[in-house]
C-alpha cells in the first residue's frame, strides 16, 4: 500500500513548517515537500506607518536575526531621505563601521547559536541519537566545559550588539543617514580586553577556532555521511565587493553556477528587473526565481554554503586559512554537500570575530559626526537595502508618501531564497533515507530534519509571520490517507 | 527554605541585595503575557528591591544560566496558563535536565541545571506564577489578569 510521511512540526528551526512525504505500493519516495503553514502579515503591516518606523518595526519579525532587518531597513531609509547608496552616497566612515560591527556581532551570535545549539549536538550524538539527547540539554549533560564556552560566546555577542545597537533585542541606534550614537573607548575595551564574566576579543576567536576544529574532526570520523548527504547542486548568490569577494554590509549581488562562472551580476537596487517571485497552493511561503533563466532553473542558493562558493578570498587571516582549505576540497568547483553549509558556517564564525576585531581597533568608531542631513530636496520616497544576514541575502524595499507615510514594503529574505533549495534537498534526504524502506524510523525522519536545519531556515523570517511556532513531518498513501506523523 | 509556608513567608526584602535577581518573562504585546514585566514595573515603581538586579526578557536563554550563576537568590516572574493556579502561585523551582530546549523556549529548571552543571553554582530559585488568560496581539493585561497581579502584589506587599 502507498503511503504519505508527515513530519509536522520540523524541530529546532525558527518558525512553523511541515514535511510531508509521499511514498507508493514499493515504499518509493515520489514526492516531498516542505510546507511553510504561518500566515505573512508583516508588508501590509507597516503600511501607513511613518517611514521611520519601518526599521524598529520589521525587526520584529524575528527575535534572532533582528540585527539584520534593521540594518537593511536603515539602508533601504538612507536611500529614501536621498543619502542613500541608491544615489551611490556611502554613509560617514564611523557610521558605517558602527553598522557593519553590528552586523557583524549578529552574525557570530547568530552563526554560534544555529551550530552550537542546533547542529554540533546532531554531530556529537549522531542523527539517530534519542531525540532528548540530541540537543543542547544533552550536550548540557556529555560535555558541560563546551557549552560554558559557547554560553561565553553567545554572551559576548549579545553584549556586543546591546552596545552597538542600544539593545539586547530589537535595537534603535540604526537611523536614516546614520547612528544614533558611537562606541567609546570604554565600551570598546570591554570587548577588546574582556572582564570579569565577558570575554576578551582574542578568546573570542580561540573559541571560535574550536568550533571549526569540531567540525573537522567530525568530518574526520563520518566522512562519507557528510559528504554524500543531500548532494544538492544550485546557483550561488551573495553581495560581493569591487574585487569579487563577499562584503556582509553592501555590494553587488552575484550569482555563479557550479563552475563557478558569473550567471548574472547586477546593482540590487535593480532587483525587481532580475528576480520574480513564484507561489504555490501548498505553501505560504514563495519561490525567488531570476527572470531571465525562468522558474525550474532560476533559483538561488544564499547563506555560508553560497558565500564561501561565490568569494575568492575572505580579508581576515585565519578565515582564509580555513577558507583555502574549504576551496580545495572541491578543487575549486563549488560546493553542493548541504552539510558542508556547517563547515561554511564555523569559517564565518571565525571570520565575524576577525572582522570585530579589526573594526574595534579603528578609531572611527569613536567620532562623533554620525549623521548625513539631506538638503530638503533630496527626498526620494524609495528606497532599496540588502545585506548578507546569517541566513544569507536580506531585502528591504519601501515606498512613501510625500507625507511620509508608507505606502509600499517588500520583503525578500534569504529562507525564501533558499526555499527551492530547501525543497530539493528535502527530496534528496527523503530518496536516500526513505525509499524502498519496510520500516520508517524517528531517525530517518530526523535525517530530513537535519537536512532542513543545515540551511538554518527562519520561517518566522520569511512569511513574516507572528505568533508560536512548532514545525511537523506526514506519510501520505497513495490514496491520501496518513499512515505516519511525527509532531513535536 | 523549602516547604510551602517558608515560600509563602518570602518577602521582597528577602531579594533586596546586589547578588539578588528578579527576572520579569513575557512580552507587553501580547496581552497576558505582560504580566512578568507588570510585577517588575511594580517593584520598580515603588522603589523596592533597589539594590537586586532586575531583568525584562521575552523568553529564557542558555546564557540565564551564567547570569543566575552570579546570583544567591532568584525570583523568576512569568505569566501562567496552568488553570489549578486561581490567582498565582509562588513556589521554589529544582533543578532539572528535561529537554525542553527549542530555539524559541527553555524551562527555568533547564536552566539550573545547566548553572550547576557548566558552572558549579546553585542559586535558591522561586518562581512567582501569575495567571493569566488572552495571549493576543494587543498591548494591556485583561481585566482578570490584573486581578492577578494585584493578589500577587498585595501578597508581597502583605509581607513586606
Amino acid at each position: 500500500m502507498s503511503r504519505k510521511l508527515v513530519i509536522d512540526p520540523v524541530t529546532r528551526i525558527e518558525g512553523h513548517g511541515k514535511v510531508t512525504i509521499q511514498l507508493d505500493d514499493d515504499n518509493q519516495v515520489t514526492d516531498a515537500k516542505l510546507h511553510v503553514v504561518e500566515f505573512r502579515g508583516f508588508e501590509k503591516l507597516v503600511q501607513g506607518h511613518p517611514y521611520w518606523e519601518a526599521p524598529m518595526l520589521l525587526q520584529r519579525i524575528c527575535g534572532i536575526c533582528f540585527v539584520s532587518h534593521h540594518l537593511c531597513g536603515a539602508k533601504a531609509l538612507d536611500d529614501m531621505i536621498g543619502v542613500g547608496l541608491g544615489q551611490h552616497i556611502r554613509l560617514l566612515p564611523g557610521p558605517e563601521k558602527i553598522r557593519r560591527l553590528g552586523h557583524y556581532a549578529q552574525q557570530l551570535q547568530s552563526h554560534v547559536t544555529a551550530y552550537f545549539y542546533l547542529v554540533v549536538p546532531e554531530m556529537l550524538f549522531g542523527m539517530d541519537a534519542p531525540p532528548e539527547q540530541r540537543n543542547v540539554l544533552g550536550l548540557v549533560e556529555q560535555d558541560p566545559a563546551l557549552v560554558k564556552r559557547v554560553v561565553a560566546l553567545r554572551k559576548w555577542g549579545q553584549e556586543l550588539i546591546k552596545t552597538v545597537l542600544g539593545k539586547r533585542m530589537h535595537g534603535i541606534s540604526s537611523v536614516p543617514g546614520g547612528v544614533s550614537k558611537n562606541i567609546s573607548i570604554e565600551e570598546r575595551d570591554r570587548f577588546l580586553q574582556g572582564e570579569e564574566g565577558l570575554l576578551s576579543i582574542d578568546e573570542v576567536i580561540e573559541y571560535a577556532q574550536e568550533g571549526l576544529e569540531l567540525f573537522y574532526q567530525f568530518h574526520e570520523q563520518h566522512r562519507e555521511q557528510v559528504d554524500q548527504f543531500a548532494v544538492v547542486p544550485a546557483l550561488d548568490m551573495c553581495l560581493v565587493n569591487d574585487e569579487g569577494n563577499v562584503d556582509y554590509y553592501h555590494g553587488r549581488i552575484r550569482i555563479i553556477d557550479e563552475h563557478k562562472h558569473i550567471v548574472q551580476e547586477f546593482d540590487y537596487h535593480d532587483y525587481l528587473q532580475h528576480f520574480s517571485e513564484a507561489t504555490e497552493a501548498w505553501s505560504y511561503m514563495k519561490f525567488p526565481y531570476l527572470k531571465a533563466l525562468g522558474r525550474e532553473k532560476g533559483s538561488v542558493r544564499v547563506g555560508p554554503l553560497a558565500r564561501l562558493n561565490v568569494t575568492k578570498t575572505l580579508s581576515t587571516p585565519l578565515a582564509e586559512a580555513a577558507l583555502k582549505k574549504f576551496h580545495a576540497y572541491t578543487n575549486g568547483r563549488s560546493n553542493n554537500m548541504t552539510l558542508h553549509t556547517n563547515w561554511a558556517r564555523a569559517i564565518e564564525i571565525i571570520h565575524s570575530a576577525e572582522l570585530i576585531k579589526a573594526l574595534l581597533n579603528d578609531t572611527d568608531l569613536q567620532n562623533t559626526e554620525l549623521l548625513m542631513i539631506p538638503a530638503d530636496t533630496a527626498w526620494t520616497g524609495e528606497g532599496i537595502g540588502v545585506v548578507e544576514a546569517p541566513r544569507g541575502t536580506l531585502l528591504h524595499h519601501y515606498r512613501a508618501a510625500k507625507t511620509g507615510d508608507i505606502t509600499f514594503a517588500n520583503l525578500i529574505v534569504s529562507t525564501t531564497q533558499n526555499n527551492q533549495v530547501i525543497n530539493r534537498t528535502v527530496q534528496s534526504v527523503a530518496q536516500d533515507y526513505i525509499s524502498g524502506k519496510a520500516e520508517i524510523t524517528e531517525g530517518m525522519l530526523n535525517a530530513i530534519e537535519v537536512g532542513i536545519r543545515a540551511y538554518d531556515p527562519c520561517l518566522s523570517c520569511a512569511t513574516h509571520a507572528l505568533g508560536q511556532m512548532p514545525l511537523k513531518i506526514s506519510v501520505f498513501d497513495a490514496r491520501g490517507n496518513i499512515i505516519d506523523e511525527l509532531c513535536r | 527554605m523549602n516547604c510551602v509556608a517558608e515560600v509563602n513567608r518570602l518577602s521582597l526584602t528577602d531579594f533586596n541585595s546586589a547578588d539578588c535577581l528578579i527576572y520579569g518573562i513575557g512580552n507587553v504585546g501580547r496581552q497576558d503575557d505582560g504580566l512578568g514585566w507588570a510585577f517588575i514595573d511594580w517593584i520598580e515603581a515603588q522603589g523596592l528591591c533597589s539594590k537586586a538586579e532586575t531583568v525584562r526578557n521575552y523568553q529564557l536563554f542558555l546564557e540565564d544560566a551564567d547570569l543566575i550563576s552570579r546570583k544567591k537568590r532568584v525570583l523568576f516572574v512569568d505569566a501562567t496558563k496552568d488553570m489549578t493556579v486561581e490567582h498565582f502561585a509562588l513556589y521554589q523551582e529544582q533543578a532539572k535536565l528535561d529537554f525542553s530546549f527549542t530555539s524559541h523556549a527553555i524551562s527555568i529548571a533547564a536552566i539550573m541545571a545547566t548553572c550547576q552543571l557548566c558552572f558549579d553554582r546553585q542559586p535558591d530559585v522561586y518562581v512567582l506564577a501569575i495567571r493569566g488568560y488572552e495571549w493576543a496581539l494587543q498591548e494591556g493585561l485583561t481585566e482578570h489578569a490584573q486581578v492577578n497581579l494585584d493578589q500577587a502584589v498585595l501578597h508581597f506587599s502583605k509581607s513586606d
